[in-house]
């Protein structure tokens, strides 16, 4: 630089002094804070448990884009810090002249290219499998929200939900059944999202009024509620017993915050005791319920899911 | 204007007599058709939305690190459909700050700073034109967005108060009155961002005929600094994007306001309609917000590392890829929407795609620094952070980019972090960079950098010391938009990091303080500027401040490419634009 024009230049020691500081900052703030927040409180940077299968499928891709990304971020903002330092003005020491060069480009186009789109394969390997059809043996439950809260209907003695359809759904008639149907006596309606350890378990996910979302960050499972739709692509394998939170993941108005219901995973032999207590509790309660009809000329059969969503 | 090189100034001075050049007084700067002017009236306007945003966001992360406790007199200020007597948020209120905060800092802070200001002020000056093409559509442009911003605010003050429903502004919440309760202020949000909506339409119009057709001589495309052409790929996006939003704002105000259901399953609509639409806008956004950045960063790194561009061309192929490809990838805001699985997987590919240009970008940037002879001053610091954090932005990106972990963090406080990443770390350190960068060219004085440097290590600091901890909220669980995370079991053993994200926002927003004064203060007191402060080789820095109405007073001819910096062989380190190189020195082709 033989113009010396830059009103603001300072010594390169007090910028390796400055670097020093960065350095010693972030990693204090990186390592030295959470390590002391971790003394007082437990996980602190660990994922939360993982209870399903499928949780434990979605850990694993987790794993190797974190390990990925850490390599590329140390690796890269390593060669950055090290090049802020060694390439800073000196005297006498003038910048190399160059444009570019094509080769280097054409590698660094074609090596992210190779790597994104294994990930991106590797992903939707992973997404079809979480998606596959529900296993025969899955216990189906409906699963209603509404602003703000949760209500679940689980098959009574017969083992099948009663048949229901969106388009019934209303306050007086909030899973949308036919009252008029013996059948829909039968169903369970609990508060608890309760389901057994070790077997698939099928969520027909609906929603009366706004779009709702159903997050158990120890699922690892995120789905939409859809108003007007029956989500019905959506299952999972518990694989161990424990008592977590169902949550509402999307902005759904005031009282979004706290729209919340207790999950409790428990053994087959407890959770068939917990339903044939809340069917005695159920039986009381819906006797009260006006009946409600599936409207003539309404077409389509009465379907309890829609497993795959028209485009 | 037939020739695509026409002349830039104007010859005849009679010409500037609409121009509300020389006008006195309050109506110099209320109308006034000059694109330096204009620049100047979106900097203020959008200052002014910084601040109101700004101390949104550290209310609500107020409410997340102490909730329920009232807010030191922030709580005060804030109005009574946000805050409780004591100057608490109320739940209603927090999705109310959710809401504008989001809103703001992006139609009000980021897209008029970023296109309103820097477009004006740059693209004019930077290829030899006396002006833009449609000087009173500018001036229009400026108006549209003006009043968008009055009435947006307004939303706080009518019934039911601002809308709760996040800048996202899902449908059915947002479009039926008896779920979210807020329809007047959602109706004044549509038609705000209707307005807005023309403000950007009529900007980019300008810019895309300005770049077009005004070019100086000799300043063919491939000879245009990178600013420049990231705004006019902006621009491009700009007029695809926005309508979309406009029409979809304006069927919210139909379905809340003339009984229709486009949104509304029970009437035959479909709520899944908006987000296409909404998203369709959304994801272009993104990279109106981030491309202008990208150009200023790489201008600013060139020109404090002494040595060209690396890989111009490829910055320019890399920018409008981006620019395509944003089209396609609007699905994965949607992946657990209810959209087909089958789309999502489509997506997550174009998703996956959509990174490698912006890995090249990086790449490129790490080319221009590599072996330079670089000077730390106040706005190559922010220059220099943009490219960390765009880099952790980045890559934290990766991760909702893959179908089955979007799963898992999808609408936690991961993505908060992450888009934080690229919008502040990003977009905003590249405004911070770009406004010391050019400060002495739109005011003639030199900014004071022992406060220039406060602010970028204040900065820098709290900025990461407030998103950092969010990517380990976010894997815990932690889920965006809601009041109160101690509600959840699983959330109260990470409450100690929120209250280190709130102290962070906090020490952000005090350093905004050094900023402010340092702007308000160098503008009227700073030392005089020479014309050309930082030896950078692109015409704004041939003209001396004031610059006169028509910019040059001759116009230039451009002989080669805009970053020839360090030529072997020349005296100098630089070779300004409208300078011939001397006969014995071949410079190499980019």
């Amino acid at each position: 630089m033989t113009h010396a024009m830059f009103p603001v230049i300072k010594t390169p020691s007090f910028f390796s002094r400055l670097f020093t500081r960065l350095v010693a900052g972030v990693v204090f703030l990186l390592l030295v804070v959470p390590a002391m927040a971790e003394q007082r409180v437990g996980n602190i940077y660990g994922l939360p448990p993982c209870v399903t299968v499928s949780g434990g499928q979605i850990d694993f891709i987790f794993k190797i884009i974190f390990w990925l990304t850490t390599a590329v971020f140390v690796i890269v903002q390593g060669t950055y810090i090290v090049y802020l330092i060694k390439y800073r003005a000196r005297p006498g020491v003038k910048a190399h002249y160059s444009h570019g060069n094509n080769t280097l480009e054409i590698v660094w186009t074609t090596l992210p290219t190779i790597i994104f789109l294994a990930l991106a394969i590797y992903s939707n390997r992973v997404w079809d499998d979480i998606h596959r059809p529900a296993p025969a043996n899955a216990l189906t439950i409906d699963v209603s929200s509404y602003q703000f809260g949760w209500q679940m209907r689980y098959p009574g003695i017969s083992g099948k939900l009663s048949p229901s359809d969106v388009r019934l759904i209303s306050p007086q008639n909030p899973f949308g059944t036919d009252t008029t149907d013996p059948r829909t006596a039968q169903d369970v309606i609990s508060p608890d999202l309760v389901i057994p350890v070790d077997r698939p378990v099928h969520v027909l996910l609906h929603s009366r009024d706004v779009i709702h979302a159903f997050y158990v960050p120890e699922f690892r499972l995120y789905q939409d509620c859809i108003p007007g739709r029956t989500i019905g692509w959506v299952w999972f394998q518990a694989t161990r017993t424990g008592e977590f939170q169902l949550a509402c993941n999307q902005l759904c108005g005031t009282g979004h915050f706290n729209m919340k219901a207790p999950v409790r995973i428990v053994s087959e032999a407890e959770f068939n005791k917990w339903l044939s207590v809340r069917q005695q509790k159920n039986a009381a309660a819906s006797a009260t319920t006006p009946p409600a009809s599936i409207p003539s000329g309404a077409g389509a059969p009465l379907t309890a899911s829609e497993t795959k969503p028209t485009l | 204007m037939s020739a695509t090189i026409a002349d830039p100034t104007h010859a005849d001075p009679e010409s500037h007599a609409g121009h509300g050049h020389g006008k006195k007084g309050i109506m110099h700067y209320l109308w006034n058709t000059d694109h330096k002017v204009i620049a100047m009236q979106f900097l203020f306007t959008s200052v002014f939305y910084v601040i109101i945003g700004g101390s949104m966001a550290v209310a609500m992360r107020w409410q997340l690190a102490w909730p329920g406790h009232p807010i030191p007199i922030l709580g005060h200020l804030l109005p009574s459909t946000v805050v409780n007597d004591d100057g608490a948020l109320i739940s209603a209120g927090y999705n109310m700050l959710v809401t504008m905060h989001g809103t703001i800092l992006v139609f009000f802070v980021a897209m008029p700073i970023l296109i309103g200001v820097f477009g004006n002020f740059l693209i004019p000056l930077k290829i030899g034109a006396g002006d833009m093409a449609f000087p009173a559509l500018n001036e229009l442009s400026y108006w549209f967005f003006s009043i968008s911003g009055v009435i947006m605010m307004a939303a706080f003050f009518v019934p039911g108060g601002a809308p709760g429903t996040g800048w996202t502004a899902y449908a059915p919440l947002s479009s039926h009155a008896a779920y979210s309760g807020t329809a007047m202020g959602q109706t004044l949000w549509c038609i705000s961002l209707f307005l807005n909506g023309l403000g950007s339409l009529t900007g980019a119009v300008n810019y895309i005929t300005t770049v077009i057709t005004m070019r100086a001589p000799g300043m063919t495309m491939f000879r245009m600094p990178l600013p420049v052409w990231a705004i006019f790929i902006t621009a491009i996006l700009l007029i695809f994007a926005i309508p979309v939003l406009s029409a979809a704002a304006a069927l919210i105000a139909f379905d809340l306001n003339f009984g229709t259901s486009f949104y509304e399953p029970a009437g035959g609509g479909q709520p899944i309609l908006w987000q296409h639409l909404f998203w369709f806008f959304g994801h272009p956004e993104v990279y109106i917000l981030i491309l202008p950045a990208m150009g200023f960063v790489s201008e600013i790194l060139s020109v404090f590392s002494r040595k060209p561009v690396f890989g111009y061309k490829a910055m320019v192929y890399a920018m409008s890829i981006i620019g395509l490809l944003g089209f396609i990838v609007w699905g994965h805001h949607m992946y657990v929407s209810g959209m087909s699985l089958t789309l999502s997987a489509l997506f997550s590919v174009s998703t996956m795609v959509i990174a490698v240009p912006s890995a090249i970008k990086t790449f490129n940037w790490m080319g221009t620094i590599w072996r330079g002879s670089i000077h730390y001053t106040v706005p190559m610091a922010f220059a220099v952070a943009f490219v960390s954090m765009f880099v952790i932005g980045g890559l934290s990106g990766i991760f909702m980019a893959s179908t089955p972990v979007d799963l898992f963090v999808h609408h936690t406080y991961f993505i908060v972090a992450h888009f934080h990443y690229v919008l502040f770390g990003s977009s905003v350190f590249s405004i911070f960079a770009a406004i010391y960068f050019w400060f002495p060219k739109m005011s003639g004085r030199m900014f004071n950098n022992t406060l220039g440097w406060i602010h970028f290590w204040g900065t820098f600091f709290f900025f990461n010391l407030t998103f950092f901890p969010m990517h380990n909220l976010g894997l815990a669980g932690m889920m965006r938009r809601i009041s109160d995370p101690t509600v959840y079991d699983c959330l109260k053993q990470v409450q100690p990091l929120n209250v280190v994200c709130t102290i962070g926002a906090m020490g952000l927003g005090f350093s905004m303080i050094p900023f402010l004064i340092n702007m308000f203060w160098s503008m009227k007191f700073g030392p005089k500027a020479p014309a050309n402060p930082w030896n950078s080789t692109t015409l704004e820095w041939t003209v001396d401040y004031p610059i006169q109405h028509g910019n040059f007073p001759v116009t230039p001819t451009v002989y080669h490419g805009p970053y020839e910096y360090s030529v072997p062989g020349m005296e100098k380190d630089f070779l300004p634009q409208n300078e011939k190189a001397p006969d014995h020195i071949t410079l190499e082709a980019h």
